[in-house]
């Protein structure tokens, strides 16, 4: 079995051998595993990637991927990731926060202490507003305590757009019909907009992850949300962002990357906890002695 | 509702620096190191944050790392240096390679593979040096540098290597970034331990992912 | 294999290996599977944390040297976690022969050493024994 694809007037051949030594390389860097059985997917996906980087042969492209070129690892990962952003993506992650997550942070609380939750990159809001929407949908305790859900990101048009909060149907699939007709209000031209007590809930900030003067903003988060970005980054910025989000937990405090992403390939620093719907990560809630 | 909205404070100039620009960076740089040799975790984590690639830092930054406790802390003060990611920072992460404690080792291997073009003028002797376990883990060094030049210097270790977790540690990256040029060198090295265990699998995967290649 | 099928075949058992080496993970499962094992793989400490708590295992077979979590510190942890994942058996794969490392290995909670590189039959002996799996 082998692809291959007309370049010009060059066909590039792909090996079976090569789309191991791939997938070798995405297990390690990112902990995605391509087994045989799902080989036969990524092959595709390969040969999309040699022409679009008008590689001429495996060995070269190979040779891009591995320096990370024009973030090439990015561009390859997406094609065969479901890039889109809608309410409720990673829905046991939320599972997670109402049956277990939230429990243990209400332990720590003293009276009147808020409960702190981020999203970061919140992108266009769809995961701030779903956290919201989640909790008081889910939560027994919602109405006991004063509950700041941030969202940040890097790009300004987006959080422009989340503040907005309009939505179309495909980002609105993953909710029932009841959930929709409660929190959101149809708008003139197509879409959804949510609730306006819902936009005025939510601090809306530009951050960048790896900057220190933006992230020593943040302090004291009971809950990180960081899904699908670290493990985009080089090696520097990865450790970088994650001594920055270190700082801006709480002890104790629970940080969840995106379906695909471990901790594993980004930083020694999180205790792993296992729950029902989900592994998190947590900051420790003491140093160690020594080791 | 119980969502509360509550401003995040404005950006201020992180990690303690003034606005007012009296205090001068030499000042912080000052202040910085002195809380490197503080008794109390959180000032010496902060520190080496605010130090990061700060190369006039490296010499007591590689002081702390030597006498650093937290295993936070040390992770910090090696991103600070990686940061840097010069001669003096090589060097400051280097002797971690020798260390007894196997996490130790490995958080030197994980800073020093991130300065590919840094660590180039050490491979030479690490790949020659007198203790195996610092040829082992300098093999690994070369899995980012660009093919050709990991080649040459993997097959000329293999050559001369005598220790067989050494020449599977050169053979488990040659897999990945090996050219055709390996392939001698990789059949060479199954010969010379055709009796003991793992190695003549690994060639015979290594010579198969680097052979079977468009070129 | 599901749980439900693994409850019914009894004798297939789980083994988790973990190295950072690819060509030392393939060797295992290789070796593993064809004696009718299991075989789930980690490259790190803090990945084989993530498996272990996932889903049960009967055995995990550890190198010492992995970056971001080495294999002792792998072991301490597994060793402080929940009762069903802390007495998972443990076989350390060292790089050194020598009182010391045996000493290391035994201090970190594994139940067995051996040294690399390790041939197929010790490990299947060894992952035999130690797994409970019917000799």
């Amino acid at each position: 079995m082998s692809g291959s694809e007309a370049h010009g007037s060059h066909v590039v051949r792909v090996t079976p051998d090569d789309v191991r030594r791939l997938c070798e390389f995405l297990y390690r860097r990112t902990g995605m595993l391509f087994d045989d059985n799902k080989r036969y997917y990524i092959d595709r996906r390969l040969v999309e990637r040699i022409v679009a980087t008008r590689s001429d042969s495996f060995q070269a492209y190979f040779a891009i991927l591995r320096s990370d070129a024009d973030h090439e690892i990015e561009h390859l990962i997406n094609t065969f990731t479901v890039n889109e952003t809608y309410f409720n993506r990673e829905e046991h992650q939320l599972r997670c926060m109402t049956s277990d997550l939230l429990g243990n942070v209400i332990r720590k609380k003293r009276a009147g202490e808020p409960i702190r939750i981020w999203s970061i990159p919140c992108s266009t809001g769809e995961e701030p507003y779903s956290i919201a929407v989640w909790l008081m949908e889910n939560w027994s305790l919602v109405d006991t305590y004063n509950i700041e859900i941030v969202g940040s990101d890097i790009d300004t048009r987006a959080l422009a757009a989340a503040a907005k909060g309009v939505y179309g149907e495909r980002s609105l699939m993953r909710l029932s019909r009841d959930v929709v007709g409660r929190y959101f209000q149809p708008v003139a031209g197509g879409g959804h907009q949510i609730d306006p007590g819902l936009r005025e809930s939510i601090q809306f900030t530009r951050a960048n992850l790896i900057d220190p003067t933006d992230m020593a903003r943040y302090r004291g988060f009971d809950i990180v949300f960081c899904r699908n970005v670290l493990i985009y980054f080089d090696d520097s910025s990865r450790r970088i962002a994650a001594e920055n989000l270190y700082d801006c937990l709480g002890a104790g405090g629970y940080i969840c990357l995106g379906h695909s992403e471990t901790m594993s390939r980004i930083s020694p620093l999180f205790r792993v906890c296992r729950f029902s719907d989900a592994i998190v990560y947590q900051r420790p809630e003491a140093d160690h002695d020594g080791r | 509702m119980p969502f509360v909205k509550r401003d995040v404070p404005a950006p201020s100039t992180a990690g303690g620096q003034p606005e007012d620009g009296r205090a001068s960076h030499e000042d912080n740089l000052a202040a910085h190191i002195a809380a490197l040799g503080s008794p109390d975790t959180e000032a010496r984590w902060n520190a080496a944050r605010a130090l990061g690639g700060r190369a006039d830092a490296v010499p007591a930054l590689a002081a702390a790392l030597g006498v650093e406790s937290a295993a936070r802390v040390r992770e910090a003060i090696m991103t600070a240096l990686m940061r840097v990611g010069d001669e003096a920072s090589v060097m400051a992460l280097l002797p971690y390679l020798r260390s007894q404690d196997a996490a130790e080792r490995g958080a030197s291997i994980e800073a020093l593979q991130a300065l590919p073009e840094a660590i180039v003028p050490f491979m030479a002797p690490l790949l020659a040096d007198g203790d195996s376990d610092v040829r082992l883990l300098a093999t690994e060094l070369a899995r980012n540098m660009p093919a050709k030049s990991a080649t040459r210097m993997l097959c000329r270790l293999l050559e001369h290597e005598q220790h067989p977790n050494v020449c599977a540690a050169a053979i488990d990256v040659l897999a990945e970034v090996g050219t055709r040029d390996a392939v001698p060198a990789l059949q060479a090295c199954a010969e010379r331990f055709a009796a003991t265990p793992f190695l003549p699998f690994a060639v015979s995967i290594a010579i198969a992912r680097i052979s079977d290649t468009d070129r | 294999m599901t749980d439900v099928e693994r409850a019914a075949a009894p004798s297939r058992r789980r083994i988790l290996v973990v190295d950072d080496s690819a060509l030392v993970r393939l060797y295992y499962r290789d070796t593993l599977e064809k004696a009718g094992f299991e075989v789930e793989q980690a490259i790190n400490g803090i990945e084989a944390m993530e498996k272990v708590l996932a889903r049960p295992f009967d055995l995990v077979i550890v190198d010492v040297n992995m970056p971001r979590m080495d294999g002792f510190s792998f072991l301490r942890t597994l060793r402080r976690s929940a009762a069903e994942v802390a007495t998972l058996p443990a076989l350390v794969i060292t790089t050194e022969a020598g009182e010391q490392d045996a000493e290391a290995a035994r201090a970190a909670g594994a139940n067995f050493y051996l040294i690399k590189p390790v041939s197929q039959l010790d490990l299947l002996r060894h992952a035999a024994v130690l797994s409970g799996a019917p000799a």
